[in-house]
């Protein structure tokens, strides 16, 4: 289990490393020189090149990815170029917001999608299933911002139930903080539920059809338990779109947090890629493979648990 | 002076405000009169930084008037009116400014306001990267006194105080400056105590009145909430809701607002048209023919454009001076009215009856204007190659073009309009060209030189009519901006400032 772990820990830092520094190369090309946008183009030659000695920029480029590197290494990532302020401070504020909805999704996504997915496969041509079939070709069609605005449509302006825009943090107030994230994480749930559910659902007839349920059933076990069996066999296809879907909804994040007007990381990136600061992406970019890995080793050791031929691989 | 980020901020608002128009919410209008108790404000963008000096113009006003003061405000129109500085004068030549101080204010950190922490904000503003351009031809400041300070001038500055007032004479704790920490943690002697432990930064700030403050009968709001909401949809739901009660509106949500019954505010915020940077005819020499850009001139459908793109919310006019100044003259504004036939036969008379070839560059926040601009072009026989680029490239960019698209805030002040507009280099006015002009030379050096009043604004009048002759500018129409407030509370929009400081937000 050491090795397994120590495996894939090694390559999620090797991940992180080859992703940032692609990224912090390509993010050089594309913003050349970061003054003018930072500054405005009335900022005197002057101040520009002060700002650029400020910033490092003056350095050459390897000399500037070293040492943004190592003070990355440290965990730092230095301060953005906009207001200098910390990049962590910026990164751990709009953090906890965009994990919230992610997570809360993600989570709705599991519950509803394992709850129907199972429902469906127990009973294939079922009104439940025919249901799912046409939600899942709805909801794969529906824009995610119409959906958005949809529900703040009807919730928050309409009957007033939840905060039609903003984020209050648990800190202030739990029941605030549950309210202002429950439309954006239905928002991002909805296509995922039903992606989880025909993933489990298509998984648990396969498996149900296996010659060794039909023995388990002869053998006389109760259908709980012959359904805990084909279950447990149908999950990692489910648990591996799930693992999929939190990566995804990420990405699907900034449309939500535009809707809703949440500081999430979605919003931060498309601030800090209109004027080029560069530590604040790289900040973010670094932080979205940390969850990746994270969320690809919980599902490894996951899938570990469920079926031990995982582990050996 | 110049305003650069004021400038960009109007294009990003007037942009965001075009793009809105095709995706407003259609929700269904539930408030009326709001809960006005505390203020609950909409703001399109999140404050740049709490630093006076790295802070901008446009939409940090709101954020930074709750807890500065300034040492100049403005009236509704625009006038520079005592604050922290409680009085002033010029000398004869008009090359010192001496301020009187207000006494017993002091900062939160319990530092004294005098001339000292006066002069010592007034170098940091100085010194500062946006605030320093309001400071431009200030060569030095001085204590004369405990409450006295003097300012003295390398070079006359009429639109100085106009420039202070507009957001450039926040005054923080001297030893807040000192410790560098004024970005992020603002120490002002200002209304409202910034409650940093109740708002989330970036989402919703929270300030908390004074009862002492030297001028809280001007403040009506015990408590007031800003949030910056850029989505103009999200913010419109937030209005619908009942979390607003006073948003940065989109003029395509007029109908839904009346139906709600809230109080609309509107006020010019920027022009909108073609910047001609090559005036000259360097780079491209037809443009160096006024008959050339007389017929530019003639040729866009101002009024259709104006509908289509900013729903009307505007003012046809060819001027860059505010339509409610005194230099503004309705009666030009038929000059241009759309002739594309005029248009045509002035470019053959210019000798170029099938048009030129032209490159201009483009960005995403142009869009809204470009079909616009290739028909009209198009129909001149004017060839443009447009070059699409981000928009911090566009501001990097657009000088180097000829011609340009452009959405450029306005001042509220003449002397301000001249400097911005015509005299002073900036991205958007790259080449000022003035002296190549002998007629708009002489003009700028009178009004520059006549004395503050009547005087001046009738050499601006005739210097803005010999503007418009000369079609030195392309303007379509000034855009307004619009501010929506639920019954109770009234914004008085100021040109100049994006969204207006908290002063001009009341109850009513």
């Amino acid at each position: 289990m050491l090795s397994f772990i120590a495996k894939r820990l090694l390559s999620g830092i090797l991940l992180l490393v080859v992703v940032t520094s692609g990224t912090y190369f390509l993010a050089h090309v594309a913003v050349g020189d970061p003054t003018p946008g930072l500054l405005g183009n009335s900022a005197t030659a002057a101040q520009q090149a002060a700002l650029r000695t400020k910033i490092g920029y003056d350095q050459p480029l390897l000399v500037q990815f070293w040492n943004w590197f190592s003070s990355a290494a440290t965990g730092d990532f230095g301060s953005s170029w906009r207001n200098f302020q910390s990049v962590n401070d910026q990164i751990a504020l709009r953090v906890p917001v965009t994990l919230s909805i992610v997570v809360f999704a993600t989570l709705l996504a599991a519950i509803i999608g394992v709850g129907v997915g199972i429902a469906c496969g127990l009973r294939p041509g079922g009104l439940l299933d025919r249901s799912l079939k046409l939600a899942s070709v709805v909801l794969f069609a529906l824009p995610g911002f119409w959906v958005s605005l949809v529900l703040v449509m009807w919730f928050g302006i309409e009957l007033k139930w939840f905060p039609a825009v903003g984020y209050v943090s648990p800190e202030h107030s739990f029941g605030g903080w549950i309210q202002s994230i429950t439309l954006p994480s239905v928002s991002l749930a909805l296509g995922a539920i039903v992606m989880v559910a025909e993933q489990l659902r298509n998984g648990f007839l396969q498996v149900a059809n296996q010659d060794f349920v039909r023995t388990l059933r002869a053998r006389g076990l109760s259908g709980r338990r012959v359904t805990a069996h084909v279950l447990r066999n149908a999950s990692p296809a489910a648990l591996t779109v799930l693992a999929l879907l939190f990566v995804g909804l990420l990405g699907g994040a900034i449309v939500v947090e535009i809707v809703f007007n949440l500081p999430g990381i979605g919003s931060l990136t498309q601030s800090a890629s209109q004027i080029g600061d560069i530590p604040v992406l790289l900040g973010l970019t670094a932080v979205t493979v940390v969850f990746v890995v994270i969320v690809n080793f919980l599902l490894d050791l996951v899938l570990g648990w469920v079926n031990p031929k995982v582990r050996e691989r | 002076m110049t305003r650069t980020r004021t400038a960009l901020v109007a294009i990003a608002a007037a942009a965001a405000l075009a793009l809105a128009g095709c995706t407003g919410s259609g929700g269904g209008g539930t408030t009326a009169a709001g809960d006005t108790g505390e203020l609950k404000a909409g703001v399109f963008l999140d404050v740049t930084s709490w630093d006076p000096a790295s802070a901008d113009i446009g939409f940090d006003g709101p954020y930074l008037s709750a807890v500065y003061d300034p040492l100049v405000a403005l009236d509704k129109d625009g006038k520079p009116v005592p604050a922290l500085a409680s009085s002033w004068e010029w000398s004869t030549d008009r090359l010192t400014l001496t301020a009187k101080l207000r006494q017993g204010v002091t900062f939160e950190d319990g530092q004294k306001f005098d001339a000292t922490a006066a002069v010592a904000n007034l170098e940091h503003l100085k010194a500062g990267v946006r605030s320093g351009q309001a400071y431009l031809n200030v060569a030095g400041v001085s204590a004369k006194d405990a409450d006295t300070v003097e300012i003295k001038l390398s070079k006359r500055d009429d639109a100085l105080l106009y420039q202070m007032g507009l957001g450039r004479s926040w005054m923080a704790s001297p030893a807040a400056i000192k410790s560098g920490a004024l970005a992020s943690d603002p120490v002002g002697s200002g209304p409202y105590k910034y409650d940093k432990a109740s708002s989330t930064p970036q989402s919703q700030y929270v300030f908390t009145k004074k009862q002492d403050h030297w001028d809280t009968g001007t403040y009506p709001f015990p408590t007031v909430r800003l949030f910056p909401i850029t989505d103009q949809t999200a913010s419109f739901n937030a209005m619908l809701s009942g979390q607003l009660n006073v948003q940065f509106a989109n003029a395509a949500n007029l109908p839904k607002a009346k139906e709600n019954g809230w109080n609309i505010a509107s006020k010019a915020a920027s022009w909108v048209g073609v910047q001609f940077a090559d005036r000259t005819g360097a780079q491209v020499k037809a443009l160096g023919d006024q008959r050339v850009r007389q017929a530019i001139s003639y040729a866009f459908d101002a009024a259709g454009i104006l509908k289509a793109v900013a729903n009307d919310s505007g003012t046809v006019t060819n001027q860059v001076w505010s339509v409610d100044g005194a230099v503004y003259d309705k009666s030009m504004n038929d000059k241009y009215k759309t002739d594309v036939a005029k248009a045509k036969q002035l470019l053959a008379e210019a000798g170029y009856p099938d048009g030129f070839s032209v490159k201009m560059p483009m960005s995403p926040i142009f869009q809204a204007w470009q079909p616009a601009a290739n028909q009209t072009f198009g129909e001149l026989g004017i060839k443009v190659e447009w070059q699409d680029m981000a928009m911090p490239d566009y501001q990097k960019n657009a000088p180097t073009f000829p011609m340009f698209l452009a959405v450029i805030a306005l001042a509220g002040n003449d002397m301000a309009t001249l400097t911005d507009q015509v005299t002073t280099s900036q991205w958007y006015n790259p080449n000022p060209s003035v002296d190549a002009f002998p007629e708009v030379k002489a003009l700028v050096e009178q009004a520059e030189q006549a004395e503050p009043g009547p005087q001046q604004t009738e050499l601006l009048k005739q210097l803005n009519k010999k503007l418009v002759d000369l079609a030195w500018f392309d303007v379509w129409y000034q855009a307004d901006n619009t501010y929506f407030s639920v019954k109770g509370i009234t914004v008085t929009p100021v040109t100049g400032m994006m969204f207006p400081t908290l002063r001009f937000i009341q109850r009513g």
